[in-house]
């Protein structure tokens, strides 16, 4: 199993978020988890990639036959998982190339690869930009310093496409986006697919799900995974709302 | 020692004690040591200091051998070195310098806009025994480099420094403090700016920890002049910079900057004060700190507009990184306007560094100290990417990334 989760009950500051949570996602899958405001699903990608805000009350987490809480934040970057923010963070003065150059070379450093030199990456970054229809300038700013909500995703899918990750997760990347920043996000999502890697999408509506065909869907109320199924599930909650499953 | 005692006993060391209006003045200097209660609540100049080591202090002052060395590059450019707060007179026809002169006291004595129970100008009057007046002359445009140098273990070093920049000069003046020894500088900085003038003045201090400097400036703007400040703080000794700048005719600026970087046990105390006597005068003051381990700091900037000072624009800002729990730094905006038609603002933002940007750049495989440093990094760019001068840039990023090198 690529990533396997098993009874994942988590709390914030005396608020249990997750109870007994479980999923699996294999090579090469799409997953997509719908659910209601507050049902848990920024927590559950937020402890699956990391932060360190939140009490693990109990369950385990396998990734890539690694005890998943075994890795510290940046470890588990390294080990292919991504995570593409609902509200990615500015960084002022930080230029992006340098910034995504290191964030590379890190995980090259672990796999025990040669770092990428600065001319190779200068190449890399601009092929990618430019297939995300990304424009060069963009590339001369600060991290999503004055980004605007497309720009940033646009921004996050591009670092995903640069990062190359075995496990990406997108955690409302749809929230704040016109139809046509959506469909240059959708796209660039689709381009990086392939049998090796996985995607883990959450999200509250359908839309995005129209342009991300996803192989499983699942419903998470209250801090668990409440239904599973194919897309057809998705067309239901666009119908019905999630009351039904409450 | 009492403060009277220590003085007569090393009055031959002291400028100017033949002089009777001097005498005077540190009469009533005297008289207000004597009358203080050192009411460390209410008085600036006395947070975080240690009383006992600012006041009863052993004097000890060596007149410089050698003197200090002035090279004329021919572009312009001047290096002077000042050695124990001397350097040596010169004159061409762009600036003219000489020893401070007992009527550059007098003429200071009367100004009121530095307090008068700032205990450390007021040491620096009573053992003033250094110190320099330099004239840029009018229309010229030229760039100064002091290096200040202090030649042995224990010296207390009472420092008077004139500058005056003529009708249309523009002068560009690094300043660098970086002692190794255990001394004591405590020095006065008067600048005149005439009209039409510019003075950007950059002070980078990088002392070692058992250096003391203590760093006051006090600068007035005429019609037109500019003065610009931006101070670099990298010491692991005590420094406080305390600042004045005085707008006392139309259209002159006044833009006081500084950043310091504190670890260990190391303490910073900063002030800067801006007050608006004439009308269409803008003035900026911003202060950012970054503060690891148990160091402190306070920052007090505090902007005065006169009745007389419309349309002024008076700007205060204070940030500060606090990246261990037991470091900390207190700051006090203050605005006192008694004109009606102003834009004048102040804000204060201080605390840890944000875990949303560690979080986020350890996300991409970044390691939480490799995270902190770039948000170091960022916290200070906008300062570090509007300085012009080459070699400064390269200076100042170079004590930054030692700096960095400590931060855990």
């Amino acid at each position: 199993m690529f990533l396997e989760i098993k009874d994942l009950s988590v709390k914030i500051e005396n608020k249990n978020i997750l109870k007994g949570l479980n999923l699996n996602i294999n090579k090469g899958e799409v997953h997509a988890i719908m659910g209601p405001n507050g049902c848990g699903k920024s927590t559950l990608a937020n402890v699956l990639a990391g932060k360190e805000d939140y009490e693990i009350l109990n369950g385990k987490i396998n990734f890539k036959n690694n005890d998943l809480f075994d890795l510290n934040i940046e470890e588990r970057a390294q080990e292919g998982m991504f995570l593409a923010f609902q509200y990615p963070v500015e960084i002022p003065g930080v230029n992006i190339t340098p910034f995504l150059h290191s964030a590379i070379n890190s995980k090259r450093k672990r796999m025990n690869e040669e770092e990428i030199d600065n001319l190779s990456f200068a190449k890399l970054l601009k092929s990618k930009a430019s297939d995300l229809g990304i424009n060069i300038d963009m590339l001369k700013r600060s991290v999503n310093t004055g980004f605007s909500g497309g720009e940033k995703k646009r921004y996050e899918i591009l670092q995903m496409s640069i990062l190359n990750p075995d496990l990406a997760i997108l955690d409302e990347t749809d929230s704040g986006l016109d139809i046509d920043a959506l469909k240059i996000v959708t796209n660039g999502v689709n381009k990086l697919k392939t049998k090796d890697n996985s995607f883990l999408i959450i999200t509250h509506y359908q839309k995005l799900l129209d342009y991300i065909k996803p192989d499983y869907v699942h419903v998470m109320v209250n801090g668990s995974i409440v239904k599973s199924g194919g897309s057809e599930i998705a067309a239901e909650i666009e119908k019905d709302g999630f009351q039904k499953f409450q | 020692m009492n403060i009277q005692d220590n003085y007569l006993k090393n009055k031959k060391n002291i400028f100017f004690t033949e002089n009777e209006n001097v005498e005077n003045h540190r009469e009533i200097l005297i008289k207000i040591f004597e009358n203080d209660r050192f009411d460390k609540k209410n008085n600036e100049s006395l947070k975080n200091v240690n009383l006992k080591n600012f006041l009863d202090f052993n004097y000890k002052y060596l007149v410089p051998e050698e003197t200090s060395v002035i090279n004329n590059n021919n572009d312009n450019s001047y290096s002077i070195v000042s050695v124990n707060g001397q350097c040596t007179s010169f004159k061409d026809d762009k600036i003219e310098i000489t020893k401070i002169l007992d009527e550059d006291y007098n003429d200071f004595s009367k100004n009121d806009t530095i307090e008068k129970n700032d205990h450390f100008v007021n040491l620096n009057s009573l053992f003033l025994n250094s110190g320099f007046k330099i004239i840029i002359k009018k229309n010229n445009n030229i760039k100064i480099k002091i290096s200040n140098i202090i030649t042995d273990d224990d010296l207390t070093i009472f420092q008077k420094n004139n500058y005056i920049c003529e009708e249309g000069s523009s002068l560009n003046l690094i300043e660098e403090y970086e002692n190794k020894n255990n001394s004591t500088s405590n020095i006065l900085n008067v600048i005149k700016l005439e009209k039409n003038s510019q003075l950007n003045h950059f002070l980078i201090q990088d002392n070692a920890p058992n250096h003391n400097l203590i760093i006051t400036t006090h600068s007035s703007c005429k019609k037109d002049s500019i003065y610009n400040q931006k101070v670099y703080n990298f010491s692991e000794g005590y420094v406080r910079n305390f600042h004045y700048s005085e707008l006392i005719e139309t259209n002159s600026e006044a833009d006081l900057q500084g950043i310091f970087f504190l670890k260990d046990n190391n303490t910073s105390n900063n002030k800067t004060f801006v007050k608006h006597l004439a009308e269409n005068c803008k003035s900026n003051q911003v202060y950012k700190g970054i503060l690891n381990d148990r160091s402190k700091a306070t920052y007090f900037s505090n902007t005065h507009v006169d009745q007389v000072a419309q349309k002024t624009e008076g700007y205060q800002l204070s940030k500060g990184i606090l990246l261990s729990d037991n470091a900390s730094y207190f700051s006090k905006p203050e605005l006192k306007i008694y004109a009606d038609d102003v834009k004048c603002s102040h804000g204060s933002t201080i605390g840890p560094i944000d875990e949303n940007a560690i979080f986020y750049i350890r996300s991409r495989g970044m390691s939480k100290i490799a995270a902190t440093k770039i948000l170091i990094s960022s916290f200070i760019n906008e300062e570090l990417s509007s300085i012009n001068d080459e070699q400064m840039a390269e200076i100042i990023q170079k004590k930054l990334v030692r700096y960095l090198s400590k931060v855990k």
